[in-house]
């Protein structure tokens, strides 16, 4: 699976400025980024076993905080993306406190709060987010003078593929992270934190760790977000919104870094067929519930429950066996 | 800073109307919880569906308010039924994290279906406390009676009032009938319970149907405080629920209205009327939000059964 199918991606990938339209190109980016918050949700949950259903929580503090670092303190681009991952991995460790004793149905229960909270909470401090409409951001991710041309679909190109490589470096990362030490004493700690703690791994500092990387890569989503789009605003950040990014974790297949690939593979070609679906005409009765394909809550909620039913280990898990995701 | 006692009054009235409502809904959390220990995530966009039916029937339809409760609470008790059996039972109740997705895919599904039914808007819902009703003689207003100088509002009564008769009807089906006996053993132990001939998994459905009746209430009666009903109206109201519960301790039913109670209390007192006093003004909701937080945090880090709760032993 692991080889072929990413060469397909790659293909995909690579054909997509050559077909697609600047708007398709910038859907493409903004798919592709998707991929690092479910990332993130797969760490926590997947490998480190600490459920997290608020991770939209850190895609907005690492938009919040690179629109503020790019734009209020006009830092370099890269310099703000860094820092804004780096800000959204400092709030994780913060909420990955309260996980050093909260384990379980519990965690789930006080990440939900602080996705809830986040919402009316970022309204507060406008100076950073915009207040409730929201704010733009007064500087530009342009391309460098050696990129061929400057046109505006030169520079969703530009973006796009800077967005590729990106993703593709935080997809490595992660890779070699969850097959280190680190990545060993996760999984220990996931499958049974006495043993764990018995064969030396401190705990407490192994769990800070998952969580301020989980909190880093979402937050790196959202510091592209303002790459893409040089616009803040709390509206995105819904507890819903929250709750999709762990749908499509889940969905994926928890555990696996193939896993959240497929998660937003999946759910965008479903999300198309939905859109399509919705938009298709006369069926009466059943084209009003039609729909409700388009609301992608609603599409995900389907395939939560569906997939829970039918493939417990997410895509990732089909033809595999034996294999203990918890 | 002025310490303005004069309007004390008034809003310990307020905390405790809301805190009931708190409790109602902290209720139906705790309901599923003491049987299942899992928290139904979809306990607010149920109890939402159930405010709909109230909203449909009452306003649509132009049925008699309280009847319009009646058979909504009884249609979201089916519900609960019928979720209960066909997405939850398959699967093994001591492993959380199936159910936990399955409560969570209903959150998102029944959030969207009210949205494409009904939008994004608020609208409005008779309050079923609006006035007094007429054969009760004028003391004041016709929407509150002065108490210490202060106005206990119609609304508030009317919600204590409700709110136990609710709790009394729901010990009389626990303690009094075989369902509820049941219901009792199945919560204490699941295996023993089965051992000795309960159907589990028909008793767990009746836990889900009270639940979801109780979060139906606890939605209605919340309405008129927000203006109204929309999709979205439980979002905020589940997290007070979520922190009365964890606050009571998530397997006692009692704990769930007293810690509901303490919640809507600890808003009204220390957050809006001492945001009163330190600031001179109203900053409502979010630090009513961030209050709720802090205190799910708070009593899950060092009191995790909460104050009425089973304690349990645990290894580290």
């Amino acid at each position: 699976m692991g080889l072929g199918g990413a060469a397909l991606i790659a293909v995909v990938l690579a054909v997509v400025p050559f077909v697609a339209s600047i708007t398709g190109v910038r859907q493409a980016s903004q798919i592709v980024i998707g991929v690092l918050a479910v990332l993130g949700v797969n760490v926590a949950t997947g490998y480190g076993g600490m459920i997290s259903l608020g991770h939209g929580v850190f895609i907005g503090v690492g938009a919040f905080a690179t629109g503020y670092y790019v734009d209020g303190l006009a830092l370099p681009w890269l310099l703000a993306i860094a820092l804004g991952s780096a800000t959204a991995a400092l709030a994780g460790a913060l909420v990955g406190l309260p996980a050093l004793r909260i384990k379980g149905i519990h965690l789930a229960l006080v990440t939900l709060g602080l996705a809830i909270v986040f919402q009316p909470l970022s309204k507060r401090f406008p100076r950073f987010t915009g207040g409730v409409s929201g704010s733009g951001i007064d500087a530009e991710f342009v391309s460098p003078s050696w990129w061929p041309s400057d046109t505006r679909m030169a520079t969703a190109v530009y973006r796009y593929l800077f967005c590729i490589v990106v993703v593709g470096l935080a997809l490595w990362a992660t890779w070699n992270l969850v097959n280190s030490r680190l990545g060993r004493a996760m999984r220990a700690i996931r499958d049974n934190d006495t043993a764990a703690a018995v064969y030396g791994v401190d705990l407490i500092s192994a769990r800070l760790q998952t969580f301020a990387v989980s909190a880093g890569l979402a937050g790196l989503c959202g510091a592209l977000q303002v790459v893409l789009v040089p616009f803040v605003s709390q509206e995105k950040f819904t507890p819903q919104a929250s709750l999709v990014i762990y749908a499509t974790a889940v969905i994926g297949g928890l555990g696996t870094i193939w896993g959240s690939v497929l998660g937003v593979i999946a759910s965008t070609i479903v999300g198309k067929v939905g859109q399509a679906a919705a938009g298709a005409d006369g069926f009466g009765p059943i084209g009003e519930f039609l729909d409700l394909l388009d609301e992608s809550a609603f599409v995900f909620g389907v395939g939560l429950i569906l997939l829970t039913f039918l493939f417990p280990r997410g895509l990732a898990g089909i033809g595999r066996r034996n294999q203990v995701t918890s | 800073m002025t310490w303005n006692f004069d309007i004390l009054p008034d809003f310990i009235f307020n905390g405790l109307s809301l805190g009931a409502i708190y409790g109602t809904v902290a209720l139906a959390l705790v309901l599923i919880f003491k049987a299942t220990t899992l928290i139904n995530f979809a306990t607010g966009e149920l109890a939402m569906l159930g405010a709909f039916l109230v909203y449909v029937l009452h306003m649509e339809q132009g049925l008699w308010l309280w009847l319009s409760m009646l058979i909504a609470m009884a249609l979201s008790a089916g519900l609960g039924i019928l979720i209960e059996r066909s997405l939850t039972r398959p699967f093994d109740p001591s492993d959380h994290l199936p159910v936990v997705l399955i409560t969570l895919g209903l959150f998102l599904i029944l959030n969207a279906v009210a949205g494409d039914i009904w939008n994004y808007q608020v609208r409005i819902l008779s309050n079923p406390f609006g006035k007094f009703p007429s054969w009760v003689p004028s003391v004041g207003g016709d929407r509150f009676i002065e108490v210490f100088g202060s106005r206990l509002k119609y609304q508030s009564i009317g919600i204590w009032v409700t709110l136990a008769l609710a709790l009394f009807i729901l010990g009389l089906i626990l303690n009094k009938t075989k369902a509820g006996l049941a219901f009792r053993a199945v919560s204490s132990n699941v295996e023993s319970a089965r051992l000795v001939g309960v159907h589990t998994g028909r008793t767990l459905g009746f836990g889900w149907a009270i639940a979801s009746a109780f979060g139906t209430l606890g939605a209605v009666l919340v309405a008129p405080q927000l203006g109204g009903v929309n999709p979205n109206m439980m979002a905020t109201i589940l997290i007070y629920a979520l922190a009365g519960a964890a606050l009571g301790g998530l397997d006692s039913l009692g704990g769930a209205v007293l810690g509901g109670i303490l919640v809507g209390l600890i808003q009204a007192v220390l957050v809006t009327w001492g945001g009163v006093v330190v600031f001179g003004q109203l900053y409502m909701s979010i630090l009513q939000l961030a209050a709720a937080f802090v205190i799910i945090l708070i009593t899950l880090l060092f009191r995790p059964s909460g104050l009425f709760g089973t304690r349990r032993v645990e290894r580290v």
